[in-house]
């Protein structure tokens, strides 16, 4: 019983981290119209720099903080420079742009933090196990799961009770009319995309203790945040969070029996979604 | 993105220009072991010009083709002890009938969701080949993949042994595939799906059945891909699972659309400056891929018909300049 409260949680954590990349990308795609094949790599480089960050400083918080608002800031200036030209263009042309950024980030990371992956210490604060009872569960990740819940309550907020999101929102319906209204619609979609990038670097510092830092991990976490927000419906808040979570236990659970069974189920997952229900779970048609 | 909807033969200047350069090709470069691989993506990099160049389909379901037509062609001649052609033929069918499946599903979205449904048909494909290793050797790649010796009507041509005679097979595959796919964008069927790149809605709307031809043309691509996958495997006496990977996928778009998108030259020639570039480049500076990046962003938002675009208007600015000069000669000698 306890084993599948261990695996339960795993899912959960995992679930959550999956949450955070891809509410980024489901921002993105709702407000700005924009397919981000880069979100995988601004995940990479948040948890280069939390390695970065921790061996220099030996400061996990300081790095739980710098590492996103330092991604966010360079998902900032791609945007002024580069991926504001493309949002005139086909869809296609998104995916191509930033595959072509996403590359030019791995091999950077490549040239400074080498080709073998690396490892992140757990903060000392959360290191060692939490017991209840015979129950025991590694602090650090259960420290991640209450992080990311604040994470997400506060993102909601965000996004339901404050002027930006009630903007973001509205942008996401109709950002030529938000624009008409009289908002600095081009300032909107710097912030949010650097917002949802961000986000993206944070779940990198997040996983990296757990996880380590690998960096052909791009790809592979690119392709799960679209399976999630695919499943979840594109530009749905809680189509991603449930989606996250739906993937992090599956995956969770397939991990003792059949870890490429998980990967097959959850593609297989998505395609059948996009086929017999485009709009997601959550999404509206 | 150009239209090519004027008429021209099939064994124009065109296909003329790719024949000087497969000719030039083992003679120029280093090796003949490097001119097959560039063939190999070359055509690789045709298959998937037919869709996103000249139907506008981006597909990340290339490397199903690929691998798929990698693993069938080798598991026919380890375990059926099929021959030289009748492996590529297989190679052919399994790329095509997968390209089939994949599209038969992917057309069924557009956009997006497109791009979507065949990257999960990638990753799909790739952990079923990782799991069924029995078949495909899993993460070690399927290895011993035998080069069969060319035969004619029972007489054995060349045993295909040395590179410079494998190179000559698959020169000559490589030609026979691009007259044909020449052969295929000039006829009615290619200016159809021409349309269906500029309009979907209104090559709909004219009477096509569009989603018929954009099937089609996923077979087609998917055949071809298949060979090249097959050749790959007979070049490297190997099937490696990356073969199948989705990293694949992108490596032959980003070949595609580098050299051009809806050029077949430009596939010759995005798939001949890739390899080469890494070629050249991978033991000196192992990062050379920051290059592709760079270039895939100028070549997206600068030049969209890519390099041949470049190579194509500069020998405009040539004609246009020796033109020029010839009517001020013709001027000056009426002034005189």
């Amino acid at each position: 019983m306890s084993l599948y409260l261990f695996q339960a949680l795993n899912g959960i954590g995992l679930g959550m981290i999956y949450f955070l990349i891809s509410v980024g990308l489901t921002i993105i795609f709702g407000l700005l119209n924009f397919v981000n094949f880069a979100h995988g790599a601004y995940y990479l480089l948040g948890s280069y720099l939390c390695f970065t960050l921790v061996s220099l400083t030996g400061n996990f918080w300081l790095a739980l903080v710098v590492a996103p608002v330092a991604v966010a800031m360079l998902a900032w200036v791609t945007e002024k420079t580069l991926i504001r030209r493309a949002y005139h263009l086909p869809h296609t042309f998104h995916i191509l742009i930033t595959l072509g950024i996403a590359l030019i980030i791995q091999e950077l990371s490549i040239a400074v933090w080498g080709p073998i992956g690396k490892t992140v210490a757990v903060p000392d604060v959360l290191s060692g196990v939490f017991r209840m009872g015979d129950f025991f569960y590694p602090k650090y990740r259960l420290f991640v799961i209450l992080f990311t819940a604040v994470i997400a309550l506060g993102l909601w907020l965000l996004l339901e009770r404050t002027r930006f999101g009630a903007l973001v929102r509205a942008g996401s319906e109709d950002a030529e009319t938000v624009s008409l209204l009289g908002t600095h619609i081009h300032r909107l979609f710097a912030l949010t995309f650097a917002l949802g990038v961000g986000l993206a670097g944070l779940a990198g510092v997040l996983a990296a203790p757990i996880r380590g830092v690998h960096p052909f991990i791009g790809p592979e976490v690119l392709g799960l945040a679209f399976v999630v927000v695919v499943i979840g419906g594109m530009g749905s808040f809680s189509g991603a969070l449930v989606g996250g979570l739906l993937v992090g236990l599956v995956q969770s659970m397939m991990t003792t029996i059949w870890p490429q069974g998980a990967s097959l189920m959850i593609y297989g997952a998505m395609a059948v979604v996009i086929l017999l229900r485009p709009y997601g779970l959550f999404g509206r048609a | 993105m150009k239209t090519t909807n004027n008429q021209v033969s099939i064994f124009g200047g065109v296909t003329l220009a790719a024949l000087v350069a497969v000719v030039l090709m083992p003679l120029l470069l280093p090796s003949a072991t490097l001119a097959t691989e560039i063939l190999i993506f070359a055509l690789a990099a045709l298959g998937c010009n037919l869709l996103l160049g000249y139907t506008g389909l981006l597909s990340f379901g290339q490397a199903i083709f690929f691998g798929g037509g990698a693993y069938v062609a080798s598991l026919t001649m380890i375990h059926l002890g099929f021959g030289l052609m009748g492996a590529l033929l297989a190679a052919m069918i399994a790329g095509a009938v997968l390209a089939a499946l994949v599209g038969l599903l992917a057309i069924r979205r557009t956009g997006i969701y497109f791009v979507m449904l065949t990257l999960a048909f990638t990753q799909m494909v790739y952990f079923l080949a990782y799991t069924m290793s029995d078949w495909t050797g899993g993460d070690n790649g399927l290895l011993d993949v035998p080069r069969p010796p060319l035969t004619l009507l029972g007489f054995e041509v060349s045993d295909l042994t040395s590179s410079h005679e494998f190179y000559m097979f698959v020169a000559v595959m490589f030609m026979l595939i691009f007259v044909f796919a020449r052969r295929v964008i000039h006829s009615p069927f290619g200016t159809t799906l021409i349309a269906i790149r500029e309009n979907e809605n209104r090559a709909s709307a004219v009477g096509f059945s569009t989603n018929h031809f954009k099937l089609l043309a996923f077979v087609i691509s998917g055949g071809i891909t298949g060979i090249a996958g097959a050749l790959y495997a007979m070049l490297l006496n190997f099937a490696p699972l990356s073969n199948i990977e989705l990293l694949m996928s992108e490596n032959i778009l980003i070949m595609t659309i580098i050299g051009g998108t809806g050029s077949l030259l430009g596939s010759l020639l995005g798939a001949g400056t890739i390899v080469m570039l890494g070629d050249l480049l991978s033991s000196i500076w192992p990062r050379w891929m920051i290059i592709l990046g760079i270039a895939l962003i100028a070549v997206v938002l600068f030049m969209p018909s890519g390099l041949w675009g470049g190579v194509e208007s500069l020998i405009k600015r040539w004609k246009e300049r020796r033109r020029n000069s010839a009517e001020r000669a013709a001027k000056e000698a009426e002034a005189k």
